[in-house]
Formats: structure tokens, C-alpha cells, sequence
């Protein structure tokens, strides 16, 4: 028997955001993308993984012991003085109780899917609800307790002895990810988002390269509001693939936060659904190109969740996965999880509306995109030659 | 910002009696543009008594308008030094300093506390000390609001966003006209969409982001219906 050569990691507790109902993270949209994916026939019971429990090392590995305590006592209801300088208790990362389990269970199914990967249990392996890419060493932040994606890298480089390079197209910089391994260099983070200067967390400049022995192993690509597809591909491409292949990873990680798409109510990039998917393409070919194809594939931002978000990594997981999937999208996913969400779901895998561009916006923003990622090619080329 | 704060102390000085051309060597070797020239007065203390700089050094023996027929590399520095030389005090403000450079036309300032050489303010120092403000402090959004320019307005805002539960890490002004200023605020949440849509429910004007339409949060309610594409 032959293995399937993508899995899905999933685990009913996932369905839950740590912080409650009523909070824009919204957990079910994994649930709602594996849904739509089964009743369109593209993924079958054979391709779902358990989560394996966590190692409480790894996770002492990536975050300080201080935060893990506060964490947790935050967590189970205890008082804690110092929660706001942990970043816990804010608007954005409230204290909910039992907002540590979902947490770390989020963390284990992201780890879980690095070792499918790293065993050789599969090729590709997904955590839809994973990607949490906020979450710093000893601060939460930006809906984002425990770094999920820090755990699986570290478990990849430490335990299995890889190399990783770490790529995230979430709108949002990838801060956490990237302050974690700042000065590592068997760790390369790339991160392409909307830039500081306009949007959330306000790093991720293309000055921002790494230090120590990592100088020149954390490469931003940081985009003007408003570019759009063929802007964002073609920055893209000046970077990217030059620093995958120079890199030469074993396995790439892949933050594929949905929320570069023009609908996200949190971000203002203009990407289309065919845009994202042309993006995920990219990253997918990369590997395929660097590393025989091996990656741990996580979800991440996405804020118009019912709608943007469960096509785009239906989308994502068809690639991956090698499906097709139908353009009509099925009734009876539309009608169950439209009633239990009490929204009215899309009915197509492409959306019929585009977004309305200002030429000159757009414009400015690929031209200016793409001089930065020449300029960050250029100055960190040098930086990647390794000497074998 | 003063000029203690941004100033380079390691600074390097010569003696007058140097020749230019191993000052210009000196020069090529340390990276540097400008050395302040220190000599002994009568009581043994060291002067600042001139100031060379890289552009005066490639001047002596050019071809180039202003160089001197009368004096050549071998000729000691003071034949060449800038005297006497504008300096600047460690208390002065920052931008005050920038101010001068341009107005002196010069390329760098010394810096003495009394007759104490201490430091050199250039450019460089300068830039870096302006753009700190700019230095990212804490994962935030960036909010741009109008707030009239009266008293009691711009307090206004910040009590409103205390009020929401949101820190302030930084806060700028990009113009200030007579009845409105308007001011750059870096709040703590990924979310600044709902903060510009709560502010501008309540009488605000938010030029950045685009303010979420939706209605407050409240607990009870469900997802949004959404359009259907
Ligand atoms: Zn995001």
C-alpha cells in the first residue's frame, strides 16, 4: 500500500478559538475548509492524521518559562500581575479560560505535521488552524499565544536535524517566526506582507535581515497597500526563489494566511482568490524545485472567514493534494455549515467579484515592490553563498 | 534629543604639526571625514585650535579652483585647517545641530563641554537619532486620526483609546493646520479596522485604515450574513 502523499492534521478541539465565539480568530474555518473538501469529494478518511501530543521541551525551547507559567495560570483563571507585559489580557489576546489547552493543541498538530513530514509519512502535511505566527518567545500577540510554527521548525532543525526555510504570505509580518530564529542560520524566514508602516505589527522592513550567525537568513518583502496580483507575483519572484534555492532547504514551512486577499476586512492588499492561489502555486513549485517537494503547510490570518478563506485553502489543499475540485461548490456543505455558522456560504470556488483597483495605487505599489525586492536580493545574496 | 545622546565619542584628533599627507592616510584608514586638531596652550592643556576635512585634504595639490599653489602634502596640517572652528555644546538639541550644519555648510561639528573636546556630531549621528521615532517599539497597528487643535482634543483621543483598553506606544504628528491636527497613533491590536470603525462612531475622523462598518462586537451576536459572491 502506498502511502497518501499529503495528510491533513485535524483534531475536534481545533474547531474551538482560545478565545471564545465572539472574537474575530476564528477557528472554524479549518473545520469549514476540511468540510467543504469532503463533501466536494477531495479528501477522504485516509488523509487525516491524529495529533500527537507535545513534547514540553520543545515547547521550553521556543518560549520562555516565565510566559508559559503566566500563560497557563492565565489560562486556568489563576490572577496574574504581570499579564499585560506577557501581552495577555489585551484587546486582541483576552484572558479566556482554557485558552491554553486550544493553544498548545494547535502547537501539537503543527508539530505532529512536521514529523509526518519528517519521517517520511508524507510528503506534505496541513494544519489548517495552525500559522500562528504573532506569538513571540515571552509576549503573546496579534491572536497568537503559542508559536505554533516556532515548535514545528525547532523540532525540524533540533530533533531531525534539517534545514528549514520558512515561508509566510501572510499579510501580516511573520514577527514572531522570524524574532525566534533572528540568529539562526539553518533557518531561513521569508516573509512577504503588507508593510509595517501601513499595518499591524509595524516590523518586517527589508532592513531586517537576521544577525549574528543568521545575518542575512531573515529576508522581508514588505508591500504598499493596494498592489495587486501581478504586482505582489512579480516581487515575488525577483526574491523568492532565489533565496529558496540558494538556501537549499530540506523542507519548507508554509504560513498560508488568506488574508492578502482584497476582501480581508483586517489588511489592505489586493489580491484576488486566483491571486492567493497563484501565490500558494509558487511556494508549492519551490519546494518541488528545493526539496523534493517535502513541506508542513499551516493556515494563518483570514479574516473574511466564510467566504475568502474556505476557498482559498480548499484551493490550497487541492494543489497539495493533487484534486480537482468542481467550480459549483456543494449544497449540502453550503446548507449545513451556512445554518450551524448562521451565514450564507459561497456558492462558487472563484469569486465572481474582483476587486476594484485604482490603476495608479496599484501601480506604484508593483513598481515600488518590485525595486525592494531587488534591492534585498541584491544585498543578500552575498550573505547566502555557503562555503561548500 | 541632545547632542550627548547622538554624538560619536570615540573621536580621533591630530596634532597641528602632521603632515597633510599622512593625515590623509590616517583618514583613508579610519573611515572617518573630519579630525579635529588639538594642541597644547600655554598650560599644558589640549585646544581644540581647527578642523580638517576629506574635502580639504583632496583640495592641496589638485588641480581644483580652490587649492593652494603655495602648499603641498608634505607641509604640516595647520596650513590647511579650518580656524576658527564651529562647535557645538553636549547640551545642545539635536535638531538644532542639523540646523547648523546646513547653515554653516559644514560637514560635522566638534563637541566640547568647557575647553573639553568630547565628541563629534555629523550627519550620520543625526539621522539615525531623527529616525528613531519612526523604530517600531511594540507590535501595533497605526491609526491616523484628526484631532482638533485646542486644548483638552488630542487628550480627548487618548482617554477614548484607553477607554477600548489599547496601549499607545508611539505617537506622532504629520501637519497641525489651525483648527485640525492630525496625529499618527501605534496602538497594541492587530484589529485597527474595528478601533478606526469604533472611533469614527464616535465622531472621529480616521484617515487611516478604512474603518470597519460593522456594529460594535456584543457577545451575543453571531457571524455576519455574508454577501454571497
Ligand atoms: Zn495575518
Amino acid at each position: 500500500m502506498t502511502r497518501p502523499r499529503t495528510l491533513l492534521v485535524d483534531d475536534p478541539v481545533l474547531e474551538r478559538s482560545p478565545f471564545g465565539s465572539s472574537h474575530p480568530f476564528r477557528a472554524e474555518r479549518g473545520a469549514l475548509t476540511r468540510a467543504l473538501l469532503e463533501a466536494c469529494g477531495a479528501l477522504h478518511q485516509d488523509e487525516v492524521a491524529d495529533v500527537e501530543r507535545l513534547d514540553e521541551r520543545l515547547l521550553g525551547a521556543v518560549h520562555e518559562q516565565a510566559y508559559l507559567e503566566a500563560l497557563i495560570r492565565a489560562g486556568r483563571g489563576e490572577r496574574v500581575d504581570d499579564a499585560r507585559m506577557f501581552g495577555l489580557g489585551t484587546s486582541d489576546c483576552p484572558v479566556v479560560p482554557g485558552m491554553h489547552r486550544v493553544a498548545m493543541r494547535a502547537a501539537d498538530a503543527t508539530v505532529s505535521a512536521a514529523e509526518l513530514v519528517a519521517s517520511g509519512a508524507a510528503q506534505r502535511a496541513v494544519h489548517l488552524t495552525g500559522g500562528l505566527h504573532h506569538a513571540h518567545r515571552a509576549r503573546a500577540s496579534g491572536f497568537c499565544l503559542v508559536n505554533d510554527l516556532a515548535l514545528a521548525i525547532e523540532h525540524l532543525t533540533r530533533r531531525r536535524g534539517l534545514r528549514v526555510a520558512y515561508v509566510d504570505v501572510d499579510v501580516h509580518h511573520g514577527d514572531g517566526v522570524q524574532g525566534i530564529f533572528w540568529e539562526r542560520a539553518d533557518v531561513l524566514t521569508v516573509s512577504v506582507h503588507q508593510s509595517g508602516r501601513t499595518l499591524f505589527p509595524g516590523t518586517g522592513a527589508e532592513d531586517e535581515i537576521g544577525a549574528g550567525a543568521g545575518r542575512g537568513f531573515a529576508v522581508n518583502l514588505p508591500l504598499a497597500p493596494f498592489i495587486d496580483d501581478a504586482g505582489y507575483l512579480a516581487a515575488f519572484d525577483a526574491l523568492v526563489p532565489t533565496a529558496l534555492s540558494a538556501f537549499g532547504p530540506d523542507v519548507i514551512v508554509l504560513q498560508a494566511g488568506a488574508d492578502a486577499h482584497w476582501r480581508d476586512p483586517l489588511a489592505q492588499l489586493s489580491l484576488s482568490g486566483d491571486g492567493l492561489d497563484a501565490v500558494y502555486g509558487r511556494v508549492i513549485d519551490l519546494a518541488e524545485r528545493c526539496c523534493e517537494g517535502r513541506m508542513v503547510v499551516t493556515g494563518g490570518g483570514g479574516y473574511d472567514a466564510w467566504r475568502s478563506v474556505p476557498r482559498a485553502w480548499a484551493r490550497l489543499w487541492a494543489r497539495l493534494a493533487e484534486r480537482e475540485l468542481p467550480d459549483e461548490l456543494p449544497e449540502t456543505w453550503r446548507r449545513a455549515w451556512g445554518e450551524r455558522l448562521g451565514v450564507s456560504l459561497p456558492t462558487r470556488l472563484r469569486e465572481g467579484t474582483l476587486p476594484d483597483l485604482d490603476a495608479r495605487a496599484t501601480e506604484r505599489a508593483a513598481s515600488h515592490a518590485l525595486a525592494v525586492a531587488k534591492r534585498v536580493a541584491a544585498r543578500l545574496t552575498p550573505l547566502w553563498r555557503r562555503e561548500d | 534629543m541632545l547632542v550627548r545622546d547622538v554624538m560619536t565619542v570615540n573621536v580621533i584628533a591630530i596634532g597641528p604639526e602632521m603632515p597633510i599627507r599622512d593625515v590623509a592616510a590616517l583618514m583613508e584608514m579610519r573611515r572617518v571625514r573630519h579630525f579635529p586638531i588639538l594642541e597644547d596652550d600655554e598650560q599644558g592643556e589640549a585646544r581644540l585650535v581647527g578642523i580638517v576635512s576629506d574635502r580639504d585634504l583632496r583640495a592641496v595639490d589638485s588641480p581644483h579652483p580652490s587649492a593652494r599653489p603655495d602648499v603641498h602634502v608634505s607641509d604640516p596640517v595647520r596650513s590647511i585647517m579650518v580656524t576658527p572652528v564651529a562647535t557645538a555644546h553636549p547640551d545642545d538639541a539635536a535638531e538644532d545641530v542639523a540646523a547648523w550644519l546646513r547653515e554653516y555648510r559644514v560637514g560635522a561639528l566638534p563637541v566640547l563641554d568647557g575647553e573639553q573636546l568630547v565628541g563629534i556630531v555629523s550627519p550620520p549621528d543625526l539621522l539615525a537619532a531623527l529616525a528613531l521615532p519612526a523604530a517600531i517599539r511594540e507590535p501595533s497597528s497605526v491609526l491616523e486620526v484628526e484631532v482638533g487643535n485646542r486644548p483638552g482634543c488630542l487628550a480627548a483621543l487618548l482617554q477614548t483609546l484607553a477607554q477600548h483598553g489599547l496601549n499607545v506606544s508611539q505617537l506622532t504628528t504629520t501637519r497641525a493646520e489651525p483648527e485640525i491636527g492630525c496625529f499618527i497613533v501605534r496602538v497594541n491590536t492587530i484589529d485597527a479596522p474595528r478601533v478606526a470603525g469604533n472611533l469614527t462612531r464616535e465622531g472621529w475622523t480616521v484617515l487611516w485604515p478604512e474603518p470597519d462598518a460593522a456594529p460594535p462586537a456584543s457577545p451575543q451576536r453571531g457571524p455576519e450574513v455574508e454577501e454571497v459572491a
